[in-house]
């Protein structure tokens, strides 16, 4: 009974953390990327709120929720308000597999630093991130508008052929670790002192490629193409409606796949490595806390890299994206697994 | 004979190795930790080129009026010259100049003593196009543009700019920039940070 309870109690102090840091640093973002996306354009960036602007992230989202809640006529109103929920709970969700750190020993109790060390724990977020084209069909069908229609359809295009070849792409980790569980693939990489992205390069590259797709990031924003459909599916959403879904798309669902890269490719939270000799800690001095640092600098490195992506590239067109989607990327995810497969008994010993 | 240019194809090499995009991601890199090069606005303002287009003014009888043209409008229509006060003629070439005449609303009047002046000079700016060619037609330099340029305003009465506004501007401007070389970019150190950076020279300006 106690042990139930303890496990509660765990539990529930678990997610409020994650709820916490997702959606307090998820807001955050957009004062990163404003702040980077300046600086590429030789602006300084929100200056005025706050030292340096970092309270803007506060008074975007006063002014949000002051906002008039516009709703088209004739559009349908339950799906409409459901395309938001369907957005920000599966891209929210993915973080309950996410291992933030190893195993340790609180008050007797052993604790994992993720919420559930599911032994599926990958299927389950490449479930939850097809979800993603339910929530945005759903918000282009129910606005009741051409714009928010053809922005959604694209999105709904991209991510349906992307869906495949990033499932593809981390075939490569998992026949390496063996395993689906994203907490025992960070193991086995510590036990066989080998960062996945070493042997599987290619599988890293159009990993990267079918993240910036499914998360809707340049080159592959074509969803929202301000220039052609305004913003494709939120044309229609007003106030805290339409601030929520740039959230969780752009910030939300970047975090987690960023984080789930860093799982697969980067080792989770095991510091530098030298392929097959061992792990170099240049930040030995923080004891327990030296692999939580780790993770969050590899995933803050990770998502940096696509906010710079983000604001150096110019945007593809659909044909070309899912073009590329199906006759380079899937080929080239075959050619790995069959690379992968000759490698791995060398892996595995 | 129509010259074809074509963009050289990317080789499998580049391709393979995504050389575009590093050349890209080099470049925003590289510009992301240099200084910025924008001016604050409602904190920082750039001086506008001494030939800005903005709102109007009337110099002031000063000593420095364009000879022999000031005297001779002022012996033809014996206007009442007084230092301080507009150099306006009420020749009203300013207002057949104008594109859209009815923004100009001007008057004289006779003093006791037989001389003229001026006594209503009003512009209404919610009509002017700000083309310049009343300050072109004016003989005696007096209607000129300055560099104001914030000219926004609550009610449509406040865009009428009247004489003693008119003369105020001009009083200003003559105190500031009246002496500074006409030239088209000043060497405000503002504006040359935006220039220098860009590597462009510009070449010597010859008075």
């Amino acid at each position: 009974m106690e042990g139930v309870l303890a496990w509660l109690v765990i539990t529930i102090i678990k997610i409020l953390v994650i709820l916490g840091i997702v959606l307090g640093i998820g807001a955050y973002l957009t004062l990163v990327e404003r702040k980077v996306a300046a600086h590429i354009q030789r602006r300084p960036g929100p200056m005025v709120v706050g030292w340096h602007g970092l309270l803007q992230p506060l008074a975007d989202g006063l002014k949000l929720l002051t906002k008039e809640d516009l709703f088209p006529r004739y559009g349908n109103r339950f799906l409409y308000n459901l395309a938001l929920v369907m957005a920000l709970v599966p891209a929210t969700l993915v973080f309950a597999v996410v291992p933030f750190g190893p195993e340790f020993e609180a008050f007797g109790i052993k604790i994992k630093p993720i919420l559930t060390d599911v032994n599926v724990g990958l299927l389950l977020v490449f479930a939850l991130g097809s979800m993603a084209v339910f929530a945005i069909a759903l918000a282009g069908w129910a606005s009741n508008s051409k714009y928010a229609l053809i922005g959604s359809m694209r999105k709904a295009g991209i991510i349906i052929s992307y869906e495949v070849v990033i499932t593809f792409a981390v075939m490569g980790p998992i026949i390496l670790a063996g395993t689906l569980s994203t907490y025992d693939i960070v193991q086995k990489q510590i036990e066989q002192k080998l960062w996945y992205i070493w042997l599987q390069p290619l599988a890293f590259v159009v990993y990267m490629f079918a993240m910036l797709a499914e998360t809707g990031r340049v080159p592959f924003d074509i969803q929202e193409a301000e220039a052609e459909l305004v913003t494709g599916f939120t044309v229609e959403y007003g106030g805290m409606k339409f601030g929520l879904f740039p959230l969780v798309e752009w910030y939300v669902e970047v975090l987690s796949l960023s984080a789930i890269a860093v799982v697969l490719f980067l080792g989770g939270w095991s510091p530098i490595n030298i392929p097959f000799l061992g792990f170099v800690d240049p930040l030995f001095f923080l004891g327990p806390f030296s692999p939580y640092v780790w993770f969050v600098l590899k995933v803050s490195l990770l998502f940096l890299f696509v906010l710079w992506l983000h604001w150096t590239l110019p945007r593809y067109r659909i044909d070309q994206i899912t073009e590329t989607a199906w006759k380079v990327m899937l080929p080239l995810t075959f050619i790995n697994l069959v690379l992968t497969a000759i490698v791995a008994p060398l892996v595995w010993r | 004979m129509v010259k074809k240019v074509f963009e050289r194809p990317l080789s499998w090499f580049e391709r393979i190795l995504f050389l575009d995009f590093i050349k890209g991601l080099s470049i925003t890199i590289r510009h992301a930790f240099r200084k910025t090069i924008t001016t604050h606005y409602p904190y920082e303002k750039l001086t506008p080129p001494k030939r800005f287009r903005g709102f109007f003014g009337h110099k002031v009888v000063d000593g420095r009026e364009p000879q022999p043209a000031f005297d001779e409008w002022v012996e033809r229509f014996k206007i009442k010259v007084e230092p301080g006060k507009s150099r306006c003629v009420v020749c009203m070439l300013c207002k057949r100049a104008c594109p859209v005449p009815q923004l100009f609303e001007i008057e004289g009047e006779k003093l006791p003593d037989g001389r003229r002046r001026v006594s209503i000079f009003n512009m209404n700016m919610m009509l002017c196009t700000f083309c310049g060619f009343c300050v072109d037609a004016c003989p005696v330099d007096c209607l000129f543009q300055s560099d104001i340029h914030e000219t926004a305003s609550y009610t449509r009465k406040d865009a009428v700019l009247d004489l003693e506004t008119l003369e105020r501007i001009g009083r200003d401007w003559q105190r500031r920039r009246e002496d500074e070389p006409d030239r088209i970019w000043i060497d405000d150190h503002q504006r040359q940070r935006l220039w220098y950076e860009n590597s462009i020279n510009l070449p010597e300006v010859k008075r």
